[in-house]
């Protein structure tokens, strides 16, 4: 899993991650309105959060 | 107590062995920054959906455009700030010099073209709340890529004067992880002063 501070590689991806995240929302928004903007952060918000507490169950 | 007999000085500070010093006085001070961002983003979030402010307030308009262009610049910045750390990783000395040197003139760019639009934008901080969180969201962040741009400048004239070596690069480092930080948070200003 990333951590952002641990090296400049894991920032970068980062930072990559963040402008994937933003750009979803923002063309979700500009297409279907406000809620599907709205849907789609609480949709990718969920996907982080998972991905970051199954990427700390799996290290050792 | 032979070792007693060689110590001379203080004694050597105690460390974890998790994080290096470094990274976590790093961390410490970007964690701090999110806070301070976040006061800024909370008072936003009142003025735009609590209070209902219109956004922008009419008649002004925001330069989504020529501010999209800068976000290009300074997210590319970021890619050639990758590329120097990569570089040096590697004994590339020329491409350590060459990439530092463009992330500082892009982040030049970015922070003159933002100054030339607060002087063409039209309205001030005074002119009620939009203004005022505008200017503070957007004015906190250029004071980041300012400081960014100073460490920068350090770092590509430590660069020059040939500073960096595969084996020691930890400077680098820590620049980069701070320039990948302030480019985060204007992805976040960008997405939420100028586009939503």
């Amino acid at each position: 899993m990333l951590n952002p501070l641990r090296s400049e590689g894991e920032a970068f991806r980062f930072l990559l991650a963040t402008v994937v995240y933003f750009a979803a929302i923002a063309i979700a928004a500009a297409a279907g309105g406000r809620w599907v903007g709205l849907g789609v952060f609480v949709c990718l918000t969920l996907a982080a959060a998972w991905l970051w507490l199954r990427g700390r169950r799996v290290r050792p | 107590m032979a070792v007693h007999a060689e110590h001379h000085g203080p004694p050597i500070a105690n460390q974890s062995s998790r994080v290096n010093a470094s990274v976590l006085g790093m961390f410490l001070f970007i964690a701090s920054e999110i806070m301070l961002f976040g006061a800024f983003f909370t008072a936003y979030f009142f003025v735009r959906v609590v209070a209902g402010t219109p956004w922008p307030t009419p008649p002004f308009h925001l330069p989504v455009f020529v501010a999209g262009i800068n976000t290009a610049i300074l997210v590319t910045s970021s890619f050639t700030m990758h590329w120097a750390l990569q570089s040096v990783k590697r004994g590339n000395r020329r491409g350590l010099q060459a990439g530092l040197l463009l992330t500082f003139l892009m982040g030049l760019v970015f922070l003159l073209t933002q100054a030339r639009e607060y002087s063409r934008v039209g309205f001030a901080p005074h002119d009620g709340a939009f203004g005022t969180v505008f200017y503070t969201l957007t004015g906190l962040h250029g004071a980041h890529v300012f400081v960014g741009l100073s460490i920068l400048l350090f770092m590509t004239i430590r660069a020059f004067r040939g500073h960096f070596s595969p084996e020691h690069h930890h400077g680098v480092e820590i620049g980069g992880i701070y320039w990948h930080f302030v480019d985060v948070m204007w992805i976040v200003v960008y997405t939420t002063v100028y586009i939503l």
